[in-house]
C-alpha cells in the first residue's frame, strides 16, 4: 500500500475502500500537522486542524478534480481550517511555546525566545516551508507534494527564509557563532 | 540543482528549535470522532450530495455542471462589478448572518478567488448572447485581475494593478492590448475590489434580505441591492458604460464568507460593446481565498508581439451580435463575427 500512487488511492477510496483514504492519511498527517502548526502556533491544535481537514478533504473527494495531486489539495484545505481556527482563538498568539520548551535544553532561553520571535515574522508561506522541512524533517520530494510547488521553487523558499532568520537574529545581536 | 547555501549553519538549529516527532494518524480514532465521513468511506461515498464545508470550495463545480445554472447566466463581473454590484451587506436585523462577522472575516482575508460565468446577449435580439467562463483574481497587495475564456481558450484578460495605478485589458484571441493609467476615482473603486474593501464597499448601500437559501447543500442567507453606482466609473464611459444593474449575494451562514454572487446590468453603447447595448448577466461562486496569488498575475506588462487596440479595429463589427464584458466584449463581437453565427454562441462550440 505504501507504494500505492495518491490517485490510485483516491480512485479506490472513492469506491468504498477505507484503508485507502486511511493510506493517504496516514502519508499526509504529519505534513498537515506541520502546515498547521505553522499558522496556529501550537501542535496540539495543529493536530486537531490537520484531522479537521482530512474530514474535509474526505466530504470533498468526490469533487476532487486531479486526484494525482491530491497532496497540495489536502495542504490546500489545511491551510484554510487552520486559519478559520487561528481566526476564532483568542489573540494569545505570544504564547508559542510549544516550540520554546523544546528546545530549552539545547540553548538558552533567551537564544530561544529570539528563535521563536524570527519565525513568527517570516510571511506565512516562507514560514510554512520552514515548518515542513525541519519539524519532520521532510524531503524536497514530500514537501512538493504537499505545497504543489516545484521543488526549486521550495529550495528558493527556504533560502529567503533562512536569510531572513539570519538578518533577524543579527539586528538582536545573536550571530551564527554565538549560538551554536 | 541546489544552490550553495550561506545560511546553511541555520539549519541545525531550526532542527532543534521545530522539530516534533512525525505525529502519528490513528484512524480509528479519527473515524470515532468523525462518524459521518466514516459512513461516506464505508458507502463509496454514495450518499455524499449532503456534504457541506468543502462545498466552499468546490461550490462552483457543482453549480456549473448543473443544469439549472448552466444556462442560468453569469457572473459579477471584477469582483468589483459582481460584488461591488452585489452591495448586500449592511446591519442585518433578521438574518442569522452578522455581516459584521462577514466583515471582519472577509477584512482578514488577504487574497480570494472567484469562478464563474458571463453573459452577454444584445439588447435588441436578446437571443443572441456569449457566455465566458470567469475567473476572478482578488488581492490586498496587488490588485485585482479577471479572466475569461471561451471554451479552454482565453478570451481576455483585464487587470487592476493597484501599486502601479495603471490598467490593461489583454485580448489574446486578437494579439491586442488596452494600457492606461488609472484616474483617481478608478484607484479609489479598485482599491475597494479588494476582499476587505468590498465588504466596506457594501455596507454602504441598501438591500433586502432575501432570507435563507440552500446552494448545494450550503445553508446560505441572500440579500439583495439595486445600486450600482459605487462602480459606474471602474472604466472610463466611452470604454465600458454600466448604466443600471441589480444583484444578489448569498453568504454561507457558517463560513461568513461570500458563496455566490449574481448580478444583472445594462451595458450602454460604449467602445468595448462595439457601440451596441448589451445586457450582462453574470454569477460567480467562490472558490478558494487566502492562497498564494504571485504578483505575476496582476502584471500589466504588455504581452510580446500584442498590438494596441484601434477604434478601427471594432468599428467595422456591426452590432447585432453578442457581446462580452469588460474587456470582452469585444472579443466575443469579434469571434461571433469570424464564426459567422448568427445564433448564441457558447463556448463548446465556439472552440
Amino acid at each position: 500500500m505504501a507504494d500505492v500512487e495518491d490517485q490510485i488511492l483516491v480512485q479506490q477510496a472513492l469506491q468504498g475502500k477505507p484503508e485507502s483514504f486511511n493510506e493517504l492519511c496516514r502519508r499526509y498527517y504529519p505534513s498537515l500537522v506541520a502546515v498547521a502548526d505553522s499558522i496556529l502556533l501550537d501542535h496540539h491544535l495543529a493536530e486537531d486542524a490537520a484531522q479537521e481537514a482530512l474530514a474535509a478533504a474526505c466530504r470533498g473527494l468526490k469533487t476532487l478534480r486531479r486526484p494525482e495531486s491530491f497532496g497540495a489539495w489536502v495542504g490546500s484545505v489545511c491551510r484554510n481550517v487552520a486559519k478559520d481556527m487561528l481566526r476564532q482563538l483568542p489573540r494569545q498568539r505570544e504564547a508559542s511555546d510549544g516550540h520554546t520548551k523544546k528546545e530549552s535544553d539545547c540553548v538558552d532561553d533567551e537564544q530561544s525566545k529570539i528563535l521563536s520571535e524570527a519565525i513568527q515574522q517570516l510571511p506565512q508561506h516562507l514560514r510554512e516551508v520552514v515548518f515542513l522541512r525541519f519539524y519532520n524533517e521532510m524531503s524536497y520530494g514530500q514537501m512538493s507534494n504537499v505545497l504543489g510547488a516545484t521543488q526549486q521553487s521550495i529550495d528558493g523558499r527556504l533560502r529567503r527564509a533562512k536569510k531572513k532568520i539570519a538578518a533577524y537574529l543579527k539586528r538582536k545581536g545573536l550571530r551564527n557563532q554565538g549560538i551554536l | 540543482m541546489m544552490r550553495n547555501d550561506s545560511n546553511r549553519w541555520l539549519e541545525r538549529l531550526l532542527a532543534r528549535h521545530i522539530y516534533h516527532k512525525p505525529a502519528k494518524f490513528d484512524f480509528q480514532r479519527w473515524s470515532e470522532k468523525h462518524p459521518e465521513e466514516s459512513r461516506l468511506l464505508e458507502s463509496g461515498f454514495k450518499d455524499s450530495g449532503r456534504s457541506y464545508e468543502n462545498k466552499t470550495y468546490h461550490l462552483l463545480r457543482c453549480i456549473m455542471e448543473s443544469k439549472v445554472t448552466k444556462y442560468s447566466g453569469a457572473a459579477a463581473a471584477t469582483l468589483a462589478l459582481a460584488l461591488v454590484l452585489l452591495n448586500p451587506f449592511g446591519g442585518s436585523k433578521h438574518s442569522g448572518v452578522l455581516l459584521a462577522d462577514v466583515q471582519k472575516k472577509i477584512a482578514e482575508t488577504d487574497t480570494m478567488v472567484f469562478r464563474g460565468q458571463k453573459i452577454f446577449s444584445c439588447a435588441d435580439e436578446p437571443n443572441i448572447s456569449f457566455k465566458f467562463d470567469v475567473v476572478k483574481y482578488m488581492s490586498k497587495a496587488y490588485g485585482h485581475t479577471e479572466e475569461g475564456y471561451l471554451g479552454d481558450k482565453q478570451a481576455y484578460r483585464i487587470t487592476f494593478n493597484l501599486p502601479k495605478k495603471q490598467t490593461i485589458i489583454v485580448l489574446p484571441m486578437l494579439q491586442k492590448y488596452l494600457i492606461f493609467p488609472c484616474t483617481d476615482e478608478q484607484i479609489k473603486i479598485v482599491e475597494r475590489l479588494n476582499p476587505a474593501g468590498v465588504i466596506d464597499l457594501l455596507l454602504q448601500s441598501e438591500h433586502k434580505e432575501l432570507g435563507a437559501g440552500d446552494i448545494n447543500g450550503v445553508e446560505v442567507e441572500g440579500f439583495e441591492f439595486q445600486n450600482v453606482k459605487s462602480i459606474e466609473n471602474i472604466l472610463p464611459k466611452f470604454l465600458f458604460d454600466i448604466q443600471q444593474g441589480k444583484g444578489v449575494i448569498w453568504v454561507g451562514v457558517k463560513e461568513l464568507m461570500p458563496i455566490k454572487m449574481e448580478g444583472d446590468m445594462v451595458i450602454g453603447k460604449c467602445f468595448f460593446t462595439a457601440f451596441t447595448e448589451l445586457r450582462l448577466h453574470e454569477f460567480c461562486v467562490l472558490e478558494n481565498y487566502d492562497v498564494e496569488l504571485g504578483e505575476e498575475l496582476f502584471s500589466t506588462a504588455i504581452p510580446e508581439g500584442y498590438t494596441e487596440i484601434k477604434l478601427t479595429d471594432f468599428i467595422s463589427i456591426k452590432a447585432g451580435v453578442a457581446g462580452a464584458g469588460i474587456g470582452a466584449v469585444t472579443i466575443g463581437l469579434v469571434v461571433g463575427k469570424k464564426l459567422r453565427n448568427r445564433r448564441t454562441v457558447w463556448p463548446a462550440e465556439a472552440t
